[in-house]
């Protein structure tokens, strides 16, 4: 059954967008508010899913088994990609959702990040890349080298994201704007409603751990994942091998088409093409993701928030990276863009700022 | 009273933020900032910030597809 990976990318794409579920903000606000509302919500969908595949382990339907871990590339291209992320403007997943909305920034991106994940993995670049990845430690996860059960680490996971959320929701509650309601009933619940962060991310954890047994029934034995597919279709757009396309293309496909339902349901689709400066951004981040993501072995999705809910070392490795990455491209290009604006007395306006 | 009206159209996420932040910053108390937007993401992250900031907001509408104005008032 393909045609599930669609509905499981349909359903990924809505969810996100409606959600305004982006792991690059969440990554972002860590160094620029100083805020982990979002990181936790990300980290929200990793505690989910963790129960979820050790349930689907434990009851056979799916058998989790963590190869060597490719440290080098784990840790330089989970770098790249969090620091190309910040000049894309969102993760592969997020670039995916938002050229669904209609931004032609992130189609460039999108374009550019395929291109450059497919030669990485199956062009002139995939002798380095293979050579890299082959730089490994046997010890491929938390609970094997402990020698305990994984269940221990699924228990300290939900406990500790657990607080965080109390943290969160224990903060002075505030009545946030929001516009006036053109819609009632589901309708309004589905295309109009400010989602809940932390209620998006529950939502966001059970497709990620339905994909699981629905990409394994294909004969993908593998979870979300974005990076290999969209490699896989540049492959099949170029030699027409329809074998190429599998479980995993339709998923990322669905996440487009997800994405571009939800954003024409709630009047949030409109093409915006943006300036030059940004078109270079989002062609060199994408390109720049593509490398990256090949090298870590996945994105925010199949290594952060996956590879993570197994306890991988190298998934989690890949986040501390990826959000390293994120901490210099955020420094770079958006605490410094006006450096004369932090000394206080200057009075610098906006440069588009205009009194009435 | 003065208001002020900034333009991010084209401007992704989280740069609209940004901007207000620092066009806020040259404004005296009771005067109101019209931020124009077409960021989807910044439904959220530009009244959830003026929440956080106890900055009333005095009109937030939709005046388009993908497109928003929000007037945040400088309290």
């Amino acid at each position: 059954m393909l045609i599930s990976g669609l509905f499981v990318g349909m359903a990924l794409g809505f969810v996100m967008q409606r959600g305004r579920f982006c792991v690059t903000g969440a990554f972002r606000d860590i160094w620029v508010t100083r805020n982990t509302r979002w990181l936790t919500a990300f980290l929200v969908v990793v505690a989910v899913q963790s129960v979820g595949v050790f349930a689907l382990d434990a009851a056979g339907v799916i058998s989790l088994n963590s190869g060597p871990f490719p440290w080098l590339a784990t840790i330089v291209g989970g770098f790249i990609f969090g620091f190309a992320i910040i000049l894309a403007g969102g993760c592969a997943t997020g670039t995916y959702y938002r050229a669904g909305e209609g931004l032609v920034g992130s189609w460039l991106a999108l374009i550019t990040y395929a291109l450059f994940a497919a030669v990485m993995k199956t062009g002139p670049l995939s002798g380095f890349n293979t050579s890299m990845r082959s730089v490994t430690v046997e010890q491929s996860n938390f609970y094997s080298v402990l020698n305990v059960s994984p269940w221990l680490f699924v228990a300290l996971l939900v406990a500790g994201v657990a607080l965080a959320v109390r943290h969160h929701l224990n903060k002075p509650q505030f009545k946030m704007a929001t516009p006036p309601a053109s819609k009632t009933g589901l309708a309004h619940l589905l295309f109009e409603k400010p989602w809940n962060a932390f209620a998006t991310a529950v939502v966001i954890g059970l497709i990620a751990i339905a994909a699981w047994p629905l990409s394994w029934a294909t004969g993908r034995e593998a979870g979300l994942g974005i990076t290999t597919p969209s490699s896989n279709a540049v492959n099949y757009l170029v030699t027409g091998d329809p074998e190429l396309v599998d479980w995993g293309v339709l998923l990322v496909a669905g996440i487009l088409l997800g994405s571009y339902i939800a954003a024409k349901g709630s009047g949030e689709f409109r093409i915006r093409v943006p300036d030059a400066v940004t078109v270079l951004k989002s062609l060199g981040g994408g390109a720049l993701m593509g490398i990256g993501a090949a090298l870590a072995g996945g994105c925010t999705i199949g290594n952060a928030m996956v590879e993570t809910a197994q306890f991988s070392f190298q998934g989690w490795t890949a986040m501390v990276f990826m959000i390293l990455g994120t901490g210099l491209g955020a420094r770079l290009t958006i605490m410094n863009r006006r450096p004369s604006s932090g000394s206080g007395q200057a009075r610098v306006p906006a440069p588009t700022a205009a009194r009435s | 009273m003065a208001q002020v009206t900034l333009e991010t159209n084209g401007q992704v996420c989280p740069f609209p933020l940004v901007e207000a932040k620092d066009a806020m910053t040259t404004l005296a108390a009771g005067d109101e900032l019209v931020i124009n937007f077409d960021c989807t993401q910044a439904t959220d992250a530009i009244p959830r910030w003026a929440a956080e900031n106890n900055y009333p907001v005095t009109d937030f509408s939709k005046i388009g597809p993908a497109e928003w104005s929000i007037t945040v008032q400088k309290a």
